[in-house]
């Protein structure tokens, strides 16, 4: 898996003046961001603000009413259904409540994009999902199960397992660590953390949890009326005497007493 | 009265614009279904789902029309002491009509409302976009199968209700005005020419398509949140009925 790009600093995935629309209800407008190879980018911001729309127009779920996303270069509202597929191979989405196929074992859940993009036999899948689950801490017998008789900060685990199957250099996460208790919120970072390390893999989380993006990213970018107006390390983010940025800062605080309070 | 004629015209607009979705739902689906791998299998686990889990109504259903139009005949008939002319009266209205009417607007909103469920709980938790993610089409994956089986069960369905229809027309005769099944059996059958069978087939075919892309659209249209998949449900079994009937006038003035 050597990089034969040249710079680090490269973006993976570039919005260029990005503006989204529902309606008359305006999400994006003129938006600009930039995920850098091998960074882990946190986008952090309130609900409701467009978090999730962000991530879906990484890999064409969304199209941008106006503006460019581009990844690896390739204007993504351009690509045929090809060029889309090669796209989503590429970039694999952790989705926010696992987005696990009911109907489907666990293994059949991780098997399904190996099913799609390669022509791996039954037992290629089945020693494939079988490492991803280890590589998540779930046992081999999970295999066998249907999601609803897992518990949510396994469903979690299997859903990351699922997206790693096929090998991706970017990993999106929508909001890994909501709704779980502090133990899994842990675990799951450690374990963003730790696919960063070892599958070297760029990685955008979601999320409206300060520790979470302290804790894993490089840089974070604060989503605030439409655009990114911050990018930057969590220190930074810290000290910035940006009336927006400090609003947020204090607002998460209270938020966090409230929850430990509680 | 303008508040009355702009009410009017927002629902003609949105009745436009839901039509416009569902002709684009057939057009994608026919342009990406028949390709390889054709996806038999989840099209036999939906032919199955939809199919034969709708037998014991479909069977149910048939009979009691069946029963129902030969007491209504007969009494008329007993009028003009023409009662063994039971078998002929009930044949043509039964096939052509009755039986694949009343089973899509039975059996076949039952399957539209359980399409839309099962897929619009699959778009409030993302798992449409889920397996677009990992690479699959999801109309490939997910309306294609439903609409095949749908349009190939429903006219599977109505030929069983047709025979089912029959028998309760049997027993009504035998039972209640003295027409012997044999004869109810024959008079019946004799009425019959094979482009009836056609047309009730036909309707089936028909039916069974707009049930299956009503489902589909309404439960890939559903909008966010659980109450949402309830609401497009509930949808769901009020345009499959205004759908079929609409259908099943125009069919019927072709086949005149
Ligand atoms: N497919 C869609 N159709 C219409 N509106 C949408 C769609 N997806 C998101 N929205 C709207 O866009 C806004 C941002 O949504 P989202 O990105 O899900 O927020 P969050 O930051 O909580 O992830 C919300 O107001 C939502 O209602
Ligand atoms: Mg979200």
């Amino acid at each position: 898996m050597s990089d034969t790009s040249p710079a680090p600093a490269a973006p993976v995935i570039e919005f260029l003046g990005v503006t989204k629309t529902f309606g008359d209800h305006t999400v994006y407008e003129d938006m600009d961001l930039q995920v850098r190879r091998g960074e882990t980018l946190t986008i952090i911001g309130g609900s409701g603000q467009g978090k999730s729309v962000c991530l879906k127009m990484m890999i064409g779920l969304l199209q941008a009413d106006g503006g460019q996303v581009k990844v690896d270069g390739n204007v993504v509202g351009e690509q045929g259904p090809e060029g889309l597929r090669t796209i989503r191979q590429r970039v694999a989405y952790v989705f926010q409540g696992g987005a696990l196929f009911d109907s489907m074992t666990v293994l059949d859940n991780i098997g399904y994009a190996l099913r799609e993009h390669t022509d791996m036999g039954d037992e290629a899948i089945y020693d494939k999902a079988r490492a991803c689950v280890e590589m998540v801490g779930l046992p081999e017998r999970v295999l066998q199960s249907l999601p609803a008789s897992l518990s949510g900060g396994m469903r979690k685990r299997v859903a990351l397992a699922r997206s790693i199957a096929i090998e991706p250099e970017v990993i999106l996460y929508d909001e890994p660590t909501t709704g779980l208790d502090p133990k899994n919120i842990n675990r799951i970072s450690a374990m963003i953390m730790k696919l960063q390390r070892e599958l070297d893999v760029t990685s955008v989380v979601v999320t409206h949890d300060m520790p979470t993006a302290r804790k894993v990213s490089d840089r974070i970018a604060m989503l605030y009326e439409k655009q990114f107006p911050f990018v930057g390390s969590a220190e930074e983010m810290w000290h910035s005497p940006k009336r927006e940025v400090r609003d947020f800062i204090h607002g998460t605080l209270r938020e966090a007493e409230a929850r430990h309070g509680a | 009265m303008r508040r009355v004629i702009e009410r009017f015209g927002a629902i003609v607009l949105s009745g436009l614009d839901w039509v416009g979705g569902l002709t684009s739902l057939a057009l994608r689906s026919s342009a990406v279904g028949p390709r390889r791998p054709f996806g038999v299998d989840d099209i036999a686990s939906q032919m199955v789902e939809q199919g034969v889990r709708s037998l014991p109504i479909t069977s149910f259903m048939s009979l009691f029309i069946g029963m129902i139009l030969a007491v209504q005949f007969g009494w008329a008939l007993a009028d003009f002491g023409a009662t063994m002319a039971l078998g002929d009266a009930s044949s043509l209205a039964l096939v052509r009509e009755l039986v694949p009417t009343l089973i899509a607007l039975t059996v076949g909103a039952k399957m539209a409302a359980g399409m839309a469920a099962e897929l619009g709980s699959m778009k409030v938790t993302e798992q449409i976009d889920a397996v677009a993610a990992l690479g699959a089409d999801p109309i490939k994956k997910l309306v294609w199968p439903r609409l095949v089986a749908a349009t190939l069960a429903t006219p599977l369905l109505v030929a069983w209700g047709n025979i089912m229809a029959l028998i309760g027309g049997m027993l009504i005769g035998d039972w209640v005005y003295a027409v012997p099944a044999g004869y109810f059996y024959e008079t019946y059958v004799d009425e019959l020419a094979p482009i009836d069978y056609i047309q009730s087939l036909v309707k089936g075919v028909i039916f069974g398509y707009l049930v299956g892309l009503i489902g589909c659209y309404q439960g890939f249209s559903t909008k966010f949140g659980t109450e949402a998949v309830g609401v497009s449900t509930m949808e769901t079994v009020v345009a499959t009925s205004i759908c079929v009937i609409i259908a099943d006038f125009y069919l019927t003035m072709i086949f005149l």
